[in-house]
């Protein structure tokens, strides 16, 4: 406690009982910034992904022993990184951190355990698309909320678009390719036909040159979109972005 | 997990898997340390602090925000991430969630006062400290006592009187969370009567040390695609 009775400041005059003994000082100037109120994270429909950093084998359990599933490699055969969905976490018996990744191999729809220390930084999305093949349509959701939605090609029988839970993981550009049109999204789904396919047999989401055959069932496994639509979800659409294909 | 109390904190105890000190191994002089083992987070962190064009502040305050505001990023994510993958007890899901929240204010009034000459956020890897309850309060005492510290260490060199007193205002926030972090992890609160501010360049070689600040993934190409069509 500061006391100073019967102190003098400095215009010399006695000041009352239980003022401060130093000298009056002029007021501090106001804050350059203003921090507003911190406010609360955004609650949603949110999905974790993260880069595969090294080589890594993909595993049926959270121990190093455990069957190997299939092999991640860091960069996908279009030369981007290598991307995973990631779920749940759970340590083993030497306290190593395994995380849960949905993986882009056949058969379709696998999820598998790889090392934390394998992958990379986590990004967060909000959004999913979800493919309809019944009603040949395409929806983007974000915050479950539908913001985007186009009428598409799909594969035709002989060369099925495959079904289940898969994800965005590159987007190709600028490259001379009428058939593809002006952009295309690399998903985690492999064709269980065209086995054989360069560069695996992937299943992309694409533009078009020949739109009047839209909606339909008309593609090797991959899915159409008129130019114009594919162009606006390439606005909207992070990587990373779940897809459901029912 | 309880946690072993310890008198402070050093780099061996955040490496806990060993990934700084690999990148230490056979580097010898400090020269090298910074020139080598380190030039691929120190150059991100250092392009980042760069301003890029001066707003109403001074070219030297501007680039104090902005170092301020790379500080404040990192906090802010390193929180938001615990808090989103919720792996943490129960008993400590208000801090990352308290935390998370002043940080991503200062974000905000950083990111309102530098306007355009705003650094942009940089992508990171927390390497599974936002996953470990042990790991994180270990690594939000490293985040807070060095934000602290940070700001201290800039005290003397800000041009403006207003900007000081908004930076006071915030290091003394961030030494409250420094008191609280330490306290549920097992510090000492408040052991010192005298606290040195760290400078710039020690402030970015301690994350730089982390490993935390990475590149961005590459998604994008320019390449004919190969999908069945």
């Amino acid at each position: 406690m500061i006391v100073a009775s019967g102190a003098v400041g400095d215009s010399g005059s006695p000041q009352a009982p239980g003022a401060l003994e130093a000298p009056a000082l002029p007021p501090s100037p106001d804050p350059a910034l203003t921090v507003p109120t911190p406010t609360p994270i955004r609650r949603g429909a949110t999905s974790t992904w993260a880069p595969v950093r090294r080589t890594v084998l993909a595993r049926a359990r959270p121990e190093p022993d455990a069957d190997a599933i299939a092999r991640l490699e860091t960069r996908t055969p279009e030369g981007t990184s290598n991307i995973v969905i990631v779920f749940g976490r759970r340590r083993d018996a030497a306290g190593r951190l395994w995380v849960q990744v949905r993986l882009p191999v056949l058969p379709n729809d696998r999820t598998a355990w790889v090392p934390r220390r394998a992958l990379g930084g986590y990004e967060v999305v909000r959004t999913r698309l979800v493919v309809d093949l019944g009603a040949l349509t395409a929806t983007l959701l974000r915050d479950r909320r539908p913001v985007f939605r186009a009428d598409i090609g799909v594969g035709q029988a002989a060369w099925p678009t495959p079904t289940g839970e898969f994800y965005i993981r590159n987007r190709l550009t600028n490259y001379d390719s009428a058939f593809y049109g002006p952009l295309a999204f690399g998903t985690s789904a492999r064709s269980a036909v065209l086995t054989d396919w360069p560069d695996g047999g992937f299943v992309g989401i694409h533009g078009t040159n020949q739109p009047g055959l839209l909606p339909g069932r008309v593609s090797h496994g991959c899915i159409r979109m008129r130019n114009e639509d594919i162009l606006e979800l390439g606005r909207l659409m992070p990587i990373g972005t779940p897809v459901t294909v029912r | 997990m309880p946690i072993e109390p310890i008198s402070d904190l050093t780099l061996d105890q955040l490496d806990r898997d060993g990934a700084i000190r690999e990148a230490l191994d056979g580097v010898s002089s400090r020269a090298g340390f910074l020139g080598k083992a380190f030039v691929g987070s120190a150059a991100l962190l250092g392009a980042l602090a760069a301003p890029r064009r001066a707003g109403a502040a001074s070219p030297s305050d501007n680039a104090i925000l902005n170092f301020a505001l790379t500080l404040e990023y990192l906090q802010a994510a390193f929180y938001t991430e615990t808090q989103r993958l919720g792996a943490i007890g129960a008993e400590l899901a208000r801090v990352p969630r308290q935390l998370g929240g002043v940080e991503r204010a200062h974000v905000a009034a950083l990111q309102d006062v530098l306007g355009r000459a705003a650094v942009k956020r940089p992508r990171f890897d927390f390497k599974g400290t936002t996953e470990d309850q042990v790991e994180f309060l270990r690594t939000a005492v490293a985040f807070e006592d060095l934000g602290a510290a940070a700001y201290k260490g800039q005290a003397t060199r800000v041009d403006s009187p207003a900007l000081l007193a908004a930076a006071v205002a915030i290091h003394s926030v961030e030494a409250r969370h420094a008191a609280w972090m330490r306290y549920l992890a097992g510090f000492t609160p408040a052991g010192r009567a005298f606290d040195e501010g760290k400078p710039e360049f020690e402030v970015r070689r301690i994350v730089a040390s982390t490993r935390f600040i990475v590149a961005r993934p590459r998604t994008t190409r320019r390449r004919r695609p190969r999908f069945t069509g």
